[in-house]
């Protein structure tokens, strides 16, 4: 409760030091604007329904693209793991690729899909995928041998050793690696929204920039931080501690 | 029933091949119990994990009922020594894990697991994850789930050997019981004396390096044993007598080359006994 109750506070002075600084009108009224004056273009944003279609715009871009990483990522991690030619060949391509930002694919795919709506979503798959890929297959690979042979005692063969005992096993990795992936996604989306037109968030922020309108500006950015984080806490923080708890893995 | 003829494996590492195990032959009627007992690396865990199937032999084979065993399978279910739980599932669906691979329908499942958790006194626990667990009630959970397999052999890699002495004893009942009611045939590795004396028909004395079998003990004491025999004390001091040829070869082998027993161990020689016995 105690920190909550100092969070809150925080904000609450930051606010206040935002409103002084206006005041004190060291800066012109369009580069430097009030909270209040923020707080208003919000509401505004809110009630035209600018601010839902953005919304809704985005995260159907990038729920689409997840979701889609997902699919590609785990079975190629998977592979990677498990096969040695795998792994010499498109495992090095994509560790190879890997510290290309994601932006650094947007001229690309918009030449080669256009300036549209799956070229956007082309981004995010290229910086969800790898993460997601890199940590299945670290998770596979560092799951302890003992339960692949427990579980052959057992009768486990074959395909089974996977849905079985490696996949579950590499759970806690995975999840991990679902975490980063959901971050890269979010700044490739953005970085993709900003770069093209459209009705996302990304590019009503600039329009706002375009308009010199920094209350707009401001706000969008408020938007994308807070959608951003509440995903991250609701959804996957949430999964992992779960994960972590049933496996025993916080123990104070 | 089990019969290991003529088994050789050898490692080579980077200083050198060891000859793990050097032309092992064993046979194993139905209902035994039998005890490996040697020095460490002496190869009692690869000749387990041979006759399990989770190794290969360099040479010699190993018959089950005639037939030569390829691959690990349920009819040789493993305890190892970390219980190698799933830490995804809850104990009762860990038990239940080698059932469910062979097909049986959830109803039945769920009896026998419980039947078997009831047989180490774990029903308790039932629906917690092996993380809640100690030590002794994991390896107990274990001992569960390869009950649970129903098969004819049951292979222990030094499964007690991480558990504190109380539990360990209570794990001795616990198994000898279990064997007097299921009569399955059990290989049992281990390299404290006491517990093979205390738990087998016979017990095998291994060499190190290479890797051979010294002598059989056929122990010939009454059941159900109790540690605090004096029969049993005897007959551990005449296996420890064989082992301890070996145990010295190893520690040679693995401590210094100027390291001698005699030398460079504190014992109560006449010469350093001070006053004892006035």
């Amino acid at each position: 409760m105690i920190n909550r109750i100092q969070t809150v506070l925080f904000y609450i002075l930051l606010v206040g030091i935002w409103h002084g600084l206006y005041q004190l009108a060291i800066w012109p009224d369009f580069l430097f604007p009030s909270p209040l004056g923020v707080f208003s273009t919000f509401r505004q944003g809110l009630a035209d329904g600018t601010f839902y279609t953005a919304v809704s715009t985005s995260m159907g871009r990038v729920v689409k693209g997840y979701l889609i990483a997902l699919a590609l990522g785990l079975p190629l991690g998977v592979f990677i793991a498990t096969s040695r030619v795998f792994k010499n060949t498109v495992g090095s391509l994509i560790s190879g690729l890997q510290p290309l930002p994601s932006i650094c694919w947007l001229p690309l795919s918009v030449l080669w899909i256009g300036l549209n709506e799956m070229a956007i979503i082309f981004i995010i798959l290229i910086g969800a995928t790898f993460s997601i890929t890199t940590a299945t297959e670290a998770g596979i690979r560092n799951v302890p041998p003992i339960f692949a042979r427990a579980a052959r005692t057992m009768g486990t063969k074959g395909w089974r050793i996977y849905t079985d005992v490696l996949l579950p096993a590499s759970l806690p990795s995975v999840i991990t690696g679902m975490k980063l992936a959901w971050a890269f996604a979010w700044r490739a989306l953005m970085a993709g929204e900003l770069l093209s037109s459209g009705v996302g968030l990304g590019q009503v922020l600039m329009v706002g920039r375009d308009l010199n309108d920094m209350s707009m500006v401001i706000s969008v950015m408020i938007i994308i931080a807070v959608l951003g984080q509440l995903i991250n806490r609701l959804i996957f923080s949430q999964l992992e501690t779960r994960v972590r708890k049933r496996w025993g893995l916080d123990r104070a | 029933m089990l019969r290991i003829e003529g088994v050789s494996k050898s490692f080579s590492t980077d200083n050198g091949s060891t000859c793990t195990l050097d032309n092992i032959d064993l046979t194993i009627e139905k209902g035994d119990f039998i005890s490996l007992v040697g020095p460490s690396g002496c190869g009692k865990s690869t000749l387990l994990n041979i006759v399990a199937g989770l190794e290969k032999a360099c040479s010699g084979r190993v018959l089950m009922d005639g037939r030569e065993i390829r691959d690990a399978g349920p009819d040789r279910v493993v305890m190892f020594q970390e219980a190698a739980l799933f830490p995804w599932l809850k104990v009762i669906d860990n038990v239940e894990y080698g059932m469910k691979v062979a097909g049986l329908p959830k109803r039945e499942r769920r009896e026998k697991a419980f039947h078997y958790l009831k047989m180490v006194h774990l029903t308790r626990f039932a629906s917690s994850y092996p993380h809640e667990l100690s030590g002794g009630m994991r390896q107990r959970v274990a001992l569960a789930r390869a009950l649970a397999m129903d098969s004819d052999i049951l292979l222990m890699d030094e499964p007690f050997a991480a558990l504190d002495s109380q539990t360990r004893s209570i794990l001795h009942t616990e198994l000898q019981q279990i064997w007097r009611t299921t009569q399955k045939t059990i290989i049992f590795i281990t390299h404290n004396v006491e517990e093979a004396v205390l738990l087998a028909d016979r017990v095998v004395v291994m060499t190190a390096n290479p890797g051979k079998v010294k002598k059989v003990f056929s122990i010939k004491l009454a059941r159900p044993r109790d540690m605090e025999n004096v029969d049993l004390a005897f007959v551990v001091s005449q296996v420890i007598q064989e082992l301890k040829e070996e145990v010295e070869k190893v520690a040679r082998a693995e401590f210094d080359s100027d390291w001698s027993p005699k030398s460079d161990t504190f014992l109560p020689t006449p010469e350093r006994n001070i006053g004892n016995g006035i």
